[in-house]
């Protein structure tokens, strides 16, 4: 059986599963463990592995980096929906590149594969931003499911101008309110950033035929290096083979050498479309393949590790670094910020299972290697106090799992009230909004009552909230209630002893 | 195909600013809730006892259902309210996501009881709504408010912009419109269900109060000069029953509370036509008189109904 010939197949339904999975990240999160997608990425497990977390669902991974020692890159070709993606939007003929340009091309893997190292070495998970599943997923979170949101709306809001059916899309919208429709419509900060960052590696894989995986992906570098040693793979009969060169300008990895003998089993994904053009069919999957592999020469190492090295230093030391901002609140469960930095993936499923819409990518606020980082915005939503479910969702341990119960007693930040625009104080108008909505068990906003003469000269009684810190855990509904405009009157800050430290 | 795609794009995007355009929330519309029967506006009374049903039933004990079904026979059974066919719009308070035994949302088996009890006589839907501080998804889940109705036949409704329409409150005097849910003005008949609690600017929030629950737009906004806006919107939205709910009541620390320790169980039911009434005898549970309340002593000043205890007529029944 030529399994390859069904690769279409695989890679519709993995694509398929793996947008089944992600649309029904939301709120509430079931038994079946839907980041199992990142959860089974080897390069995400490693770097939480070197990190000291261990979870039991990372067994998964341990499939996906068995898995070259026998067939070499077969995630690349069969699974990987991303991949699938830049292939679908790809051309579908290869543009001749030319040698000079594949020369310059060919050993970056083994560099991306260096440079991960040493951020990894240094403790940022900077790197992972490049993860392919890690961009799928943050890039669909970010703009796809916002996108459907809206739409989704649009059409409601087209059928409801007919009478008749107001009755069924009000149903409609009741049943898909809270997983697909959301109260206030979707948004996130970055989102062309984000946008951007995709088309990118969409647009330079139309200039090169599958750019991003051959050469650019770490996840593909990480298991081209581990395919080095794979049993099985692409076999030539040389007694067949005319070396019509044919197999060598198909090959959408590049992986094709000395005119079609020799397979450079770091890049080939088994997609066998060499055998399908192959006049005398030659090529066949078989074991113990002829190899050829990229070695870098001791000189490129040590350039590429010493640039690396310089980078993470800088990244690690600049200015951004230093400037943190007290305001960049993370997720309940968060680590302290030096090991999220080195866990988190970036790859926003938080962001995605968050009910409110408080979880947002973050651009600078924690420093410049924590981009795409998920960081509180309380003006835009709240943190639920009976939600824990980013929680549950991070695959990396970034967040740690936490019980609802420990969650209710975990402090991200503490408010403070701005006296100058609190109604009661400004306004000598009564309103409490902020004390009537916190939802600790002993309210952490507490209100004393004053009897005070307004300008009219009347004497009134105002109940004046304030804040109890030992109380507040920082959850932000008071900052978003808040009624004064243009500026919340009561403002969370960060209670990070890391922010705090560096101070 | 490529620019039939683009086409199409921009017609959508230029039917959804059209969308915009519309003048649906722009003027404010006047609307009044339907009547089922004559509304009993004689509100001056003697110090006898009034002829006819009475203003209150309160019934003692700890089943929701059992108390429910005493209380509405002795205010004349549920078919007095709930014709046949009638399309029922329940609205029970949802603040936030909690479990029902932090007394913050209505008793979901007193609500499964309602659903069920409009079915019973006759009812042709029967909607529950709210708009929930919160996620209204989780709100609705965790109250345990969407399980029962749903089990008693009835529909959860979570309302989007879409539902709210701006309405004309003709009595206002500081609240003169806002967006309130159409739902609510469109149904046969409309049940205020709501939960007794303490709460810090209201002091108590009960069926009055409850009533913020179907109001769109900025509520923030409604909490300043507070007291004036409930009565105001309490002018226009008199609901046909009201159902306070308080077998178990939140005594501090609310309205969101969170804490066992703060709620106490009461197991008492009162039923009425009037929530300013329903009010009034509410405060009585929590040691208040209604005159504690400023928001009773307004309406009361506007006429909407009797805070006089011993003005009114009051059946109480004890089921333990």
């Amino acid at each position: 059986v030529k399994l390859y010939r069904y690769r279409r197949y695989f890679q519709t339904i993995f694509l398929i599963f793996f947008f089944s999975l992600l649309t029904l990240t939301v709120w509430p999160l079931g038994q079946i463990y839907l980041g199992a997608f990142l959860l089974a990425n080897p390069l995400i497990a490693l770097n939480s592995l070197y990190n000291g977390v261990w979870k039991m669902e990372m067994l998964l991974a341990v499939f996906f980096v068995a898995l070259p020692f026998l067939l070499g890159r077969v995630f690349c070709g069969y699974v990987c929906p991303l991949g699938f993606i830049v292939e679908l939007t790809g051309p579908k003929k290869q543009p001749l590149i030319p040698t000079n340009l594949r020369k310059v091309l060919l050993p970056l893997p083994s560099f991306i594969l260096i440079i991960a190292l040493i951020f990894l070495l240094f403790g940022s998970s900077f790197y992972l931003i490049f993860d392919p599943l890690s961009i799928l997923t943050r890039t669909s979170t970010a703009v796809l499911y916002p996108l459907l949101d809206k739409l989704a709306r649009f059409v409601g809001d087209w059928l409801y101008l007919f009478k008749l059916l107001q009755g069924t899309v009000d149903t409609v919208t009741t049943f898909l309110s809270g997983k697909f429709i959301f109260q206030k419509p979707l948004s996130y900060q970055l989102q062309l950033v984000i946008l951007i960052f995709f088309l990118t590696l969409i647009l330079v894989s139309y200039w090169v035929r599958r750019l991003w995986c051959r050469h650019l992906c770490p996840l593909g570098a990480l298991f081209g290096w581990l395919s080095r040693f794979s049993l099985w793979g692409r076999v030539v009969e040389e007694d067949r083979c005319i070396k019509c060169g044919k197999c060598e300008s198909i090959c959408p990895m590049d992986a094709v050498r000395e005119e079609g003998l020799v397979t450079d089993k770091t890049r080939c994904q088994l997609s066998f479309e060499c055998a399908e053009v192959c006049p005398t069919e030659a090529i066949h999957f078989g074991p113990k393949p002829k190899k050829a592999v990229y070695n870098p020469s001791r000189r490129a190492f040590v350039t590429v590790s010493g640039l690396a090295f310089l980078n993470a230093i800088f990244i690690k030391t600049s200015l951004s670094q230093q400037k943190k901002l007290f305001s960049l609140i993370r997720p309940p469960g968060a680590q302290e910020e030096p090991s999220f930095l080195a866990l988190c993936c970036r790859c926003g499923q938080c962001m995605k299972v968050c009910p409110t819409n408080v979880l947002q990518p973050s651009l600078l606020a924690g420093g410049l290697e924590g981009i795409f980082t998920p960081e509180m915005n309380f003006n835009h939503a709240y943190c639920d106090f009976s939600c824990y479910e980013c929680t549950k969702i991070c695959p990396t341990g970034a967040i740690e799992l936490l019980t609802l119960q420990e969650k209710q007693r975990t402090v991200i930040g503490r408010a403070y009230i701005d006296r100058n625009h609190c109604i009661p104080w400004a306004d000598f108008e009564n309103c409490l909004v902020c004390e009537e909505l916190c939802p600790t068990p002993k309210k952490a906003i507490v209100f004393q009552e004053a009897k005070v003469k307004n300008f009219q000269g009347e004497v009134v009684t105002l109940k004046r909230p304030q804040v109890v810190a030992e109380r507040c855990i920082g959850c932000g509904i008071c900052q978003f209630a808040c009624p004064v405009p243009f500026k919340s009157a009561i403002e969370v800050q960060s209670t990070s002893l890391a922010l705090l430290d560096q101070s | 195909m490529c620019w039939a795609l683009w086409l199409f794009t921009a017609s959508l995007a230029g039917c959804s600013r059209l969308l915009n355009w519309l003048p649906d929330h722009r003027t404010p519309v006047k609307k009044s809730l339907k009547v089922v029967e004559k509304p009993d506006t004689s509100q001056k009374r003697t110090g006898k006892p009034p002829q006819g049903p009475p203003d209150l039933a309160v019934v003692k004990g700890s089943d929701p259902e059992e108390n429910l079904r005493r209380a509405l026979e002795r205010l004349g059974g549920i078919e007095k309210f709930v014709k046949r066919n009638a399309k029922v719009v329940i609205k029970p308070n949802l603040l936030t996501a909690k479990e029902p035994e932090y007394a913050v949302t209505t008793n979901p088996l007193l609500v499964g009881a309602l659903v069920k009890m409009c079915y019973e006589a006759g009812a042709r839907i029967v909607v529950v709504l709210d708009r929930p501080v919160g996620s209204p998804r989780l709100t609705f889940e965790v109250s345990g408010i969407a399980k029962a109705t749903q089990s008693a036949g009835g529909q959860i409704k979570i309302l989007t912009d879409r539902n709210f329409e701006n309405t004309l409150i003709p009595e206002g005097q500081v609240l003169k419109s806002w967006p309130l849910a159409k739902d609510v003005f469109e149904a046969d008949v409309f049940i205020n269900v709501p939960i007794a609690k303490d709460h810090s600017l209201a002091t108590l929030t009960m069926a009055m109060k409850n009533l913020m629950g179907i109001m769109g737009g900025n509520r923030s906004q409604v909490h300043i000069n507070f007291h004036q806006k409930i009565v105001d919107l309490n002018t226009l939205v008199r609901p046909h029953l009201v159902v306070l709910d308080a077998h178990r009541i939140l005594v501090r620390n609310g309205p969101t509370g969170g804490s066992l320790s703060d709620v106490k169980v009461a197991n008492t039911l009162v039923v009425g036509t009037n929530q300013v009434s329903v009010d009034a005898y509410g405060a009585t549970l929590f040691g208040l008189a209604p005159e504690n309340l400023l928001y009773l002593i307004l309406a009361k000043e506007r006429s909407l109904g009797e805070i006089n205890l011993n003005k009114l007529k009051i059946i109480k029944e004890n089921l333990v």
